[in-house]
């Protein structure tokens, strides 16, 4: 699905540096490392919207340098790791906007997007929250929306920039649970940067761990390893 | 769906509120003229030469351009607010209209002869407010915050103004008094054989912006969520931008700087339509735009005497109120 081969990550200066790892789909992946070790700066490189200073990045076999936006956005999607909301825009509209890789030049919806839309709704359980404003839902419910519109826009790979960061322990732990679920049931590959080890640990998350310089693959979480 | 059969129902209503408007401004003025002779002015026979004369010459011109104009203003602020995010952006904020303006002072009050005529007073007002309008596009790029960024476009339409006034200085009477008629903002300005020009070139622009109705409604998610769902950002920026300089650019060229239409108008919209969808914000603001100075134009005509009031002292009259509103309700 992914593969990473020989990367060094970076603006100018390389952050860290990676041998050959592959990602499969069907999983969530967790990214997690100390502030400043460069996750940010790995997902904006996953999401090719920056080059990596060494090596290359294949999504689904397609180096993602030769891909222009509109190819990037049928195989990627992201999730912020805020959204304030933005007033007179509904949750729908806001979820339709997620269909724009494949609607017209004029963005209008077809019969297919819409039943996407309710798809997804239907199994992230917002239908309730379509009609609303996507100002007038909570942080949690926000955070869910985000989340919708990454499935709705129907890629292979999701990335997830600290998804549960304004989300109370509760409710991260449903938020991870579901995520899990989404992977598996709809063959998705996520990455998702987190600071919240013990989460990851407790779902036994395969983990991506950045430290000195340097990017490890584990299947399994490694919570020891993590907090030395 | 609620939503949309109210936004329906709005737009219902105000196109058929606006002819009205745009028959009662033929109506009303100094010399007030009854429907019917307005209607054999512009349909039948003559009854009167002078009122068929004033109708055809005067005010038709008049209603037209006040309806293009509006509208015209109106979606080129709505784009402003989206591209920058800010919704008191808008083409007299952000120094378009005072970019447009130097031009046409330069073309004015210096006689140089390549700009004096009316289509080159519209390239030179459309240069003016591209320019202007590209170079708040590269500061806001490094510019995040939203307050700064309409402090730095207010400056820089004084900093424009300060060589408006330099020129000012240094022209002759007679253009002079013909610039500073123009820059208080007038509807009058516009003949009758002017009138295909200008319908084009809006229609032409108005055409175009349904083409950025998907990278509009991308852009309020911000530009890296933008980039993330296919919008190719550079393209579209520069697409936006000159629909906007030449909306706002032809108003200017015409009709002077008019004021807080381009602001007040799109937030309006937002409010009576509840929506974000572009395709419809679009049509709402080209009728409420234009139903807005029709308005204008007819209180004007109202409480005019000998000497008519010009088109800004209406518009500043219930548009900076109405900003002031938005300021104190709404954090920015």
């Amino acid at each position: 699905m992914i593969s990473l081969e020989n990367i060094a990550i970076g603006y100018k200066e390389v952050l860290f540096s990676a041998e050959n790892i592959e990602l499969s789909k069907g999983k969530v992946y967790a990214l997690v490392g100390r502030n400043g070790v460069g996750k940010s700066t790995f997902l904006k490189t996953l999401s090719g919207n920056l080059v990596p200073l060494k090596g290359q990045i294949k999504v689904s076999g397609q180096n993602l340098v030769n891909l222009n936006n509109s190819e990037k956005s049928k195989l990627i999607a992201v999730v912020e790791s805020k959204f304030d909301g933005i007033s007179f825009l509904s949750v729908k509209d806001y979820l339709g906007l997620g269909r724009s890789p494949y609607t017209d030049i004029f963005g209008r919806l077809e019969n297919s997007d819409l039943e996407k839309i309710q798809e997804v709704a239907e199994v992230l359980k917002i239908k309730h929250l379509l009609e609303k404003d996507t100002v007038e839902i909570s942080d949690g419910e926000r955070q869910l929306v985000m989340i919708a519109r990454a499935l709705v826009q129907d890629t292979d790979l999701i990335l997830l920039d600290e998804p549960s960061a304004f989300l109370d322990f509760i409710n991260r732990e449903l938020l991870l649970k579901s995520l899990v679920e989404i992977a598996e049931k709809y063959d998705k590959c996520m990455i998702l940067s987190s600071h919240d080890i013990d989460a990851c640990s407790r779902f036994s998350l395969p983990m991506l761990f950045i430290h000195n310089k340097q990017l490890i693959y584990s299947e399994k979480f490694d919570l020891e390893r993590v907090k030395s | 769906m609620r939503n949309l059969n109210r936004i329906k129902l709005a737009l219902a209503i105000s196109a058929v509120v606006l002819p009205v408007f745009f028959v009662l401004d033929l109506m009303v003025g100094q010399i007030q003229i009854s429907f019917v002779d307005v209607w054999n002015s512009l349909f039948g026979q003559v009854s009167d030469e002078t009122i068929s004369v004033l109708i055809k010459e005067f005010r038709f011109p008049k209603s037209m351009v006040a309806i293009i104009a509006g509208a015209s203003l109106s979606i080129a602020g709505m784009f402003m607010q989206t591209l920058f995010q800010n919704p008191l952006a808008g083409p007299y904020v952000l120094g378009i209209n005072a970019g447009a303006s130097l031009m046409v002072a330069l073309s004015m009050l210096t006689g140089i002869s390549f700009f004096y005529n009316e289509y080159g007073m519209i390239a030179s007002a459309l240069i003016g407010a591209f320019s202007v309008g590209a170079l708040m596009m590269i500061i806001a790029t490094n510019l995040r915050n939203t307050v700064a960024l309409l402090l730095v476009g207010l400056m820089l339409g004084s900093f424009i103004s300060a060589f408006i006034n330099l020129l000012e200085v240094g022209s002759i009477a007679d253009s002079l008094k013909r610039y500073t008629l123009w820059s208080m903002g007038s509807l009058q300005q516009v003949s009758f054989s002017q009138i295909p020009v200008i319908s084009l070139v809006f229609v032409l622009g108005f055409t175009i912006s349904f083409f950025f109705v998907k990278p509009l409604n991308l852009l309020l998610l911000g530009e890296n969520a933008a980039v993330n769902l296919g919008l190719n950002v550079k393209f579209s920026r520069l697409g936006i931008l000159f629909v906007t300089a030449l909306l706002s650019g032809l108003t200017t060229a015409f009709c002077g700087p008019i004021a807080f239409v381009g602001l007040a108008i799109p937030n309006v919209t937002r409010m009576l339509l509840k929506t974000r969808n572009h395709t419809w914000l679009l049509v709402g603001n080209a009728v409420f735009g234009a139903l807005f100075l029709l308005i204008c134009d007819v209180f004007i005509q109202l409480i005019s005497g000998e000497i008519l009031v010009p088109i800004n002292v209406l518009t500043s009259l219930f548009g900076a109120p109405f900003v002031i509103y938005l300021v104190t309700r709404k954090r920015l």
